[in-house]
């Protein structure tokens, strides 16, 4: 790690001279429509700021969130981890490991304080004070309390740091909670999903490397860049849901044609996300593109939404195999099995009545 | 049967419109909810540009939904500046413990057969009143909110989706929020037997003429027979 590197460093290490370093800071100053009087004012910028120290944290996950980000094709990995942001630490991606990578965090955080972005990505186990996820000896409770204390801000990746994911999902054995139940006193982005789609990844962070800003953010917390309109608003199979065209079981006339998979429990329509904008792996397919119905998985605790193949989801207090309709059902024929008792007690009742009346008559 | 001796003019126009507007209205949105969430026919093979089977069935259920939101709007309307002695909730007055005590009570202790005389009220009565309260003005707004809230989806950004979109996160996702809006809207069949239960049975105990009122706006009493 080369620390404190400018963009000067960049291109003196690129071969590039200071001659040409300059006529780049002109060249820059006419295109943003700067008078020549702001040239030294670049030139200062450029060597002077420094690439955006990113500490990225693993806590209770699958790293799917890693393995998304490095498949990113706009911008490429390697652009981004070598030209936008210095990616300090990261214990998946990092060469050196133990005490000496733990050094470097700690270094990071000491250089940078209150500059560096925090990416965590994984949730935070609570229970029996966070011993089901320890990272380099600690625990990750402590780990990301101790890195978030000077953070600038704080991205969360994925599902799991977002929202919890499958670690949260009923019963919560190990008490996993998303960040923002931690970390409440540092502005957070959301980048929900399971993993996120790499180019919604890179997005963010090319982002605030070109503002130094966070992008705007929607009531969840999420970039609305990516996460303003569901699946359903862009799907490409939209047309057959309007027109009523739907899959009806993995084998019929309509899978083979590429109908609208809404009644095989597709959570398209609730679910913000940019699969049927972006795409995955470079803009190959999302899952609707294969004819697998959406499983909401940038939605908040999806996993106790199920079952995947139902638009419906279970009633939790009332265990599986109970819905909406089946409890509606059950309760409108209760208050009409009431009625018509209440009526019967009521004949009984007006007849005894008449009787006695009839009687004393 | 006894001579008539007492007309009423209970349930002014305003009252009866709205309430046939709104029954309409509420089996609508009923029928057409549950078919978007559980759509049954199939148009036959060919090309989906033709068809409009989903989109029908959401149209209709968005304008109705427009129209009962106006509806309600009305009613709350008429109630506040109708100055209508019986269309503006007076029978209703869950802060005041006299009411809780005797008139509900007394009520309650009628429908449960525990006395036999039946209190008898010219609009609605105390558990009636509770009735409408929780079911048609608590109901009915939480299908309002929680409707719009769906409906700004459409429009991130839009009028619904800033007023009402809070709905969202306030039940933990757009999908959560659809189930509760599925499974509130079962409350309005519920309430449907109840009510035609509870009119049928007071007309014929009471001889009130409850059930004709809402359509011509009187009722009537019926002078007892000589024994």
């Amino acid at each position: 790690m080369q620390s404190k590197q400018t963009f000067a460093d960049l291109f003196r290490a690129g071969g590039v001279s200071r001659r040409d370093f300059l006529k780049f800071c002109s060249l820059t100053s006419v295109y943003l429509g700067l008078s020549p009087s702001m040239v030294p004012s670049i030139v200062e910028a450029m060597e002077k700021k420094v690439r955006t120290p990113v500490i990225w944290l693993h806590g209770l996950e699958c790293t799917c969130c890693s393995e998304s980000f490095i498949r990113s094709s706009h911008p490429t990995i390697e652009d981004l981890i070598f030209n936008m942001i210095s990616l300090d630490y990261d214990d998946v991606l990092s060469a050196t490991a133990g005490h000496q990578l733990e050094d470097v965090r700690r270094k990071t955080m000491k250089d940078y304080k209150g500059k560096y972005i925090l990416a965590v990505e994984g949730n935070v186990s609570t229970k029996d004070d966070g011993v089901y996820c320890m990272v380099g000896g600690d625990s990750f409770l402590n780990t990301i309390k101790e890195t978030a204390a000077d953070a600038a801000a704080i991205i969360a990746w994925g599902a799991c740091a977002s929202f919890g994911c499958v670690q949260n999902a009923d019963p919560n054995p190990s008490g996993a909670v998303p960040i923002s139940d931690i970390i409440k006193d540092k502005p957070i982005v959301k980048v929900p999903g399971c993993p996120p789609i790499s180019e919604v990844m890179t997005g963010v962070v090319t982002h605030f490397h070109t503002f130094g800003t966070l992008p705007e953010l929607d009531r969840f917390g999420r970039p609305k860049a990516f996460y303003n309109t569901r699946i359903h608003d862009k799907c490409y199979r939209r047309a057959f849901f309007e027109a009523g065209m739907f899959v009806r079981s993995f084998d019929d006339e309509g899978t083979r044609k590429g109908w609208c998979l809404y009644k095989m429990g597709c959570k398209g329509p609730t679910t913000y996300n940019s699969c049927s904008k972006i795409q995955w792996n470079g803009g190959t397919s999302f899952p609707i593109g294969s004819g697998h119905p959406c499983i909401g998985c940038s939605e908040p605790n999806f996993w106790d939404k199920g079952p995947f193949y139902t638009r419906l989801a279970e009633v939790p207090f009332l265990g599986s195999d109970s819905n909406a309709d089946k409890i509606g059902v059950i309760a409108v024929g209760a208050a009409a099995a009431g009625a018509a008792a209440h009526a019967a007690v009521t004949a009984v009742k007006k007849a005894k009545a008449g009787s006695e009346d009839n009687d004393k008559a | 049967m006894g001579r008539l001796i007492e007309e009423i003019y209970v349930w002014r126009l305003p009252v009866r419109l709205y309430h046939w507007i709104n029954a309409l209205c509420t089996v609508v949105l009923l029928v057409t909810g549950l078919y978007i969430a559980a759509p049954l026919f199939s148009p036959p093979l060919g090309e989906a540009v033709f068809y409009k089977g989903m989109s029908w069935w959401r149209y209709l259920h968005f304008a109705t939904a427009f129209i009962f939101v106006a509806n309600f709007l009305f009613r709350l309307y008429w109630a506040l500046f109708g100055g209508d002695k019986y269309g503006r909730f007076g029978g209703f007055r869950p802060w005041s413990p006299s009411w809780w005590g005797k008139p509900f009570l007394e009520q309650v202790e009628s429908y449960l057969f525990l006395r036999t005389d039946e209190p008898n009220y010219v609009g609605h009565n105390p558990v009636a009143a509770l009735a409408h309260f929780l079911f048609i003005f608590c109901g009915s707004s939480f299908m309002i909110f929680s409707g719009l809230a769906m409906y700004g989806e459409n429009n991130p950004g839009g009028f619904n989706s800033v007023w009402f979109g809070w709905m969202i996160p306030l039940f933990g996702s757009s999908y959560t929020l659809h189930w509760a809006h599925h499974l509130m809207a079962w409350i309005f069949p519920i309430y449907l037997i109840m009510h035609l239960y509870a009119v049928f049975r007071h007309d014929v105990v009471d001889r009130t003429s409850v059930t004709s009122s809402i359509v011509t706006g009187y009722k009537h009493k019926v002078e007892e027979e000589p024994v």
